[in-house]
């Protein structure tokens, strides 16, 4: 049988590579805490300049493809959303009138709300690297005061993540449809309180730890942040819409899934908020 | 100087992975450029320098990702020995070598990420969607391995795929 020359160094090369791969997996976590949330942050930084300049000089020719590959897709998209112009310019109106009635109770009773979290608005600058991830670039970082755990909204009342990491001029936030995200919602009628999951290779979220697995939730419902004693995100922030129900006999729990109200993939302008929002005197 | 090439191919396709091909996916898909850098690094310099170079090469993404530290870094490794293991029984190469191997790498490489983050915790992608998310990146892999082999080439130095 053939030997090659290599054959005795290159496998206790491999089994050292292999163990130390072992045991980087069994030490991270997916924190970005310890040495390895450093070295993260740290790498990422020395390539951040590269990647601004990059992404800039490049953009014309993505800006392109992303005409290309979505321009059927935004035709329908825009017939839908014109039609929903419509249907929800009617419902507005009635909701302002109650929103005034709830924003005066919420200041008797001192409660917080979205409009005291003050914010930071950022530009989305990419998607993730990995084909398995549901995260967004934003190119402000801590030097804008945007910080790990902020809740993120498009336009003032569209939850869209949490940011999960920062830089110096750079945040990753993770998408409220990414698995490995729980947001502690109700639902818009029945005020059932649930937690969302997000489901690997699906935009749709899955209701879970439903309050009353019987209650009437419909099809068309909306679902909002639950906002309850110490919530990572602000109540009453829109997460997404139920688009399906599954009453399956002898299963315990429906199966409810709920789509995000705005698309995930088409965000241009975020919000990172302060929440929850500074006391005043607090410093 | 070699040592240097091979930061400068690192830190171009790392730059590039982040920058700009989230905004280049194909049906959902990105391909793997370090992957690909890794499957072109064993067919040039064999499976030591190959498994070695996948292991930097996928702790450099790793730090981009918010998955496991050292998941894409074990996948890539492995990737990096098996095509060095093979090309050494290569009797001979044809143009078609890089875009097969970088699929069949992409292919390999991407597989091994999913199973290694399953057994570490991210069992949620055995779905029926990662398998088509794995094969379009495996072709989007093929396609960039024309533009890749030629970088890692010029980086290898070598005119011709190692025998080892």
């Amino acid at each position: 049988m053939a030997v090659y020359r290599g054959e005795s160094r290159r496998r206790p090369v491999l089994i050292l590579l292999v163990v130390t791969s072992l045991a980087l997996i069994t030490l991270s976590g997916t924190g970005n805490g310890g040495i390895i949330g450093s070295l993260r942050t740290t790498t990422r930084q020395l390539v951040e300049p590269v990647q601004r300049v990059v992404r800039s000089t490049l953009r014309p020719v993505t800006n392109a493809f992303d005409g290309v590959t979505k321009v059927s897709s935004l035709r329908d998209e825009n017939a839908r959303l014109r039609a929903r112009v419509s249907q929800l310019e009617g419902t507005l109106s009635k909701q302002r009138a109650v929103g005034q009635e709830v924003g005066t109770l919420e200041q008797l009773l001192d409660l917080p709300n979205i409009e005291d979290a003050t914010g930071v608005a950022a530009r989305v600058v990419g998607g993730p690297p990995g084909n398995f991830e549901r995260t967004i670039t934003l190119d402000k970082g801590t030097a804008k005061g945007i910080v790990v755990g902020m809740p993120v909204v498009a336009g003032t009342e569209a939850l869209v993540g949490r940011v999960t990491a920062t830089t110096r001029d750079q945040a990753t936030v993770t998408l409220i449809d990414s698995p490995g995200l729980g947001v502690g919602v109700r639902t818009e009628k029945t005020k059932e309180q649930a937690i969302t999951q997000g489901r690997a290779g699906d935009r749709i979220m899955r209701l879970n730890f439903l309050g009353n697995p019987r209650a009437p939730i419909e099809v068309g419902e909306l679902v909002f942040t639950a906002g309850t004693t110490g919530a990572a995100y602000p109540p009453d922030l829109a997460v997404g819409r139920v688009t399906k129900i599954d009453r399956n006999r002898g299963d315990l729990d429906p199966d409810i899934f709920v789509a995000p109200v705005v698309d995930l993939d088409s965000l241009v302008f975020v919000k990172a908020l302060r929440w929850p929002p500074r006391v005043a005197g607090s410093g | 100087m070699r040592w240097l090439r091979w930061f400068l191919v690192v830190l171009t396709l790392v730059v590039l992975q982040t920058a700009v091909f989230p905004s280049l996916r194909v049906a959902g898909a990105a391909p793997d450029l370090l992957l690909v850098a890794t499957v072109a690094v064993a067919f040039y310099r064999g499976a030591e320098v190959g498994s070695v170079f996948g292991f930097v090469a996928g702790l450099t993404i790793d730090c981009f990702l918010s998955s496991h530290f050292g998941i894409s870094a074990l996948a890539f490794c492995l990737v990096g020995f098996g095509v060095g293991v093979f090309q050494s029984g290569m009797l001979r190469s044809s143009r078609l070598v890089a875009p097969v191997l970088a699929g069949v790498g992409g292919l390999l490489g991407g597989g091994l990420w999913v199973v290694i983050a399953a057994i570490a915790g991210q069992d949620d992608l055995f779905v029926g969607h990662t398998i088509g998310v794995l094969i379009v990146a495996a072709l989007y892999d093929a396609l960039i391995s024309f533009a890749v082999f030629p970088f890692v080439h010029w980086a290898a130095g070598d005119p011709e795929p190692a025998r080892r």
